[in-house]
């Protein structure tokens, strides 16, 4: 009984570990004095209005969500025809696809990092929206890759079976069979994919530039220097966007 | 539908998918290999001068070292959470699961960033421990070593977490309570039936575990001191300061390479899949 306690107490410690420090970026986004102090002596909204009034951060967010979509609806397209492929090959080419998908999964952040930088110093795409558009289009490629697998291989082939046997042609069974069956996967896709470019920081840092900046790039350069509030407040949005997105995939996942 | 049709229809639809990878991934990786072995002191320049500097070295010794201490700390909490998981009510094991899971999807940086003020020497936990006499002065908790460490378990945690917990609610109670019944200790119980029937799971998450500890950068180069200088530090600095590309080429090509060698060493006892899967 004792270590039945231990035990839950023990998960109640790990679980407030793992979320609460988290939300110590929150409190001090709506401190009213100039420097971070945790809790705030005095409380307003002064930061939310620097951060919304100042040009600068508003062109960050922007840039932030227009990278995001692009990435999202590319690796969407790109990633659920692969999913397609994959399912419809042999076991063999089956698995070395899903080793190559699963490339930029398994290579250390860095070295993607420096070899896109290279690659767009050479392609003069160092600092542009394409540049990191393209980055986190890899990054984000498998995991659509990989929801859409998942959904593909809960699907029942009797299905598709039943429809060819009444005479339904290739692309009409997968219009109103294959697709309606794994858009729970596909949106789950697309809600991790955006989320993936959202937060993205270390291949952002060297491929941004002075008027390409996402978010989390502009948050990097400020918190190595010296900081204000505001930085917490984009941090709060970041983190209030990131809860948005799982709360929206587990609402995916329910049905 | 004929065959050709139909193989040229997985063609079309493999094609896109794989030109992006090829383009992005596979080119830039070739191209740094290639940049590894371009010092104009010869091809081999750069990976003598990365093997020959004292500071180069103690670098590796400092990542590995942090990657297996993070590893062990992370493997120490999560078995006990996970088991604790495969035991807990409906409800209870839905709330720790969304504490688990949810930190996935933050930003690395946004979570670094509020280690940061947590741990700050006018931050709360120094003014807690001066305000309740544990200590006389703030402590130095940021920018050192164990700042790194309490960042990069905490990142880390929920990927040891899910497949050691994947690996439990396999296991049939039937044979934890046969051992009871047979007069086993609970401890003799978890040493010949519980772990060995996890030690898969186990595996998975310390390779998942060290793998991602071994190219943290973020987490790092803010929580960390000058004495915690990881390879993906070393390598930004290389990249951003001195513009020395064949050193941070080779010094990329090394991280790579161990990397793919924890993964080699260890896809026989784990599912490469797996450690995609424990995405949210």
């Amino acid at each position: 009984m004792t270590g039945r306690l231990a035990l839950n107490g023990f998960v109640a410690l790990v679980a407030a570990f793992l979320v609460l420090p988290i939300l110590a970026i929150v409190p001090a986004a709506f401190s009213a004095q100039s420097f971070i102090r945790l809790p705030p002596e005095t409380w307003s909204l002064r930061w939310w209005g620097e951060f919304f009034n100042d040009a600068s951060w508003r062109l960050t967010l922007l840039t932030s969500l227009k990278i995001a979509a692009f990435t999202t609806l590319i690796s969407v397209l790109a990633g659920t025809a692969a999913a397609l492929g994959i399912a419809r090959s042999g076991p063999r080419s089956r698995a070395l696809l899903t080793g190559l998908f699963l490339g930029p999964v398994v290579t250390p952040v860095i070295v993607l990092a420096v070899a896109m930088y290279s690659m767009a110093r050479a392609t003069g795409l160092v600092g542009t929206v394409t540049a990191l558009v393209i980055a986190h289009t890899m990054l984000a490629l498998p995991f659509v890759v990989l929801n859409v697998g998942v959904s593909l291989d809960g699907l029942d082939r009797r299905l598709l079976l039943a429809a060819a046997g009444l005479g339904a042609g290739s692309f009409h069974i997968f219009r109103t069979v294959t697709l309606p069956l794994i858009v729970p996967g596909v949106v789950g896709g697309a809600v991790f994919a955006f989320v993936t470019s959202f937060d993205e920081v270390v291949l952002s840092i060297f491929l941004a530039g002075p008027t390409v900046k996402t978010l989390p790039v502009r948050i990097w350069e400020e918190i190595r220097l010296e900081y204000t509030p505001v930085v917490a407040v984009a941090a709060t949005l970041m983190l209030a966007l990131a809860l948005a997105a799982a709360g929206a995939s587990r609402l995916l996942s329910r049905r | 539908m004929n065959p050709l049709a139909f193989r040229l229809g997985t063609v079309a639809l493999l094609a896109s998918g794989t030109l992006i990878v090829v383009l992005t991934f596979l080119m830039p990786l070739a191209r740094l290999i290639g940049l590894s072995f371009s010092a104009p002191s010869g091809p081999f320049a750069a990976y003598a001068q990365l093997f020959s500097d004292d500071i180069y070295a103690r670098v590796f010794v400092n990542t590995f070292g942090i990657a297996t201490v993070v590893t062990a700390v992370a493997l120490v909490i999560a078995f006990p959470l996970a088991f604790a998981l495969t035991r807990l009510s409906r409800t209870w094991r839905g709330v720790v699961f969304a504490c688990v899971l949810l930190p996935l999807w933050i930003s690395v940086l946004v979570r670094t960033f509020s280690w940061m003020l947590l741990l700050e020497r006018n931050g709360p936990i120094n003014r807690f421990l001066v305000a309740s006499g544990l200590t006389d002065q703030p402590l130095a908790l940021l920018f050192n070593h164990s700042a790194v460490l309490i960042g990069m378990v905490h990142v880390l945690l929920p990927y040891a977490v899910l497949p050691i917990y994947a690996a439990l609610v396999r296991i049939d109670p039937g044979l934890l309570r046969a051992s009871e019944g047979l007069g086993a200790s609970a401890v003799t119980t978890f040493l010949r039936v519980l772990f060995p029937l996890s030690l898969r799971g186990v595996a998975t998450a310390a390779t998942f575990t060290f793998l991602l500890a071994l190219g943290f950068f973020i987490t790092p180069a803010l929580l960390g001191g000058a004495s915690s200088l990881t390879l993906s530090m070393l390598i930004d600095g290389f990249v951003s300061d001195r513009l020395d590309w064949p050193l941070a080429a080779a010094a990329s090509v090394v991280l790579l390479a161990a990397a793919l060698a924890v993964v080699a060493i260890t896809a026989r006892f784990i599912s490469i899949g797996a450690i995609a899967k424990v995405h949210p």
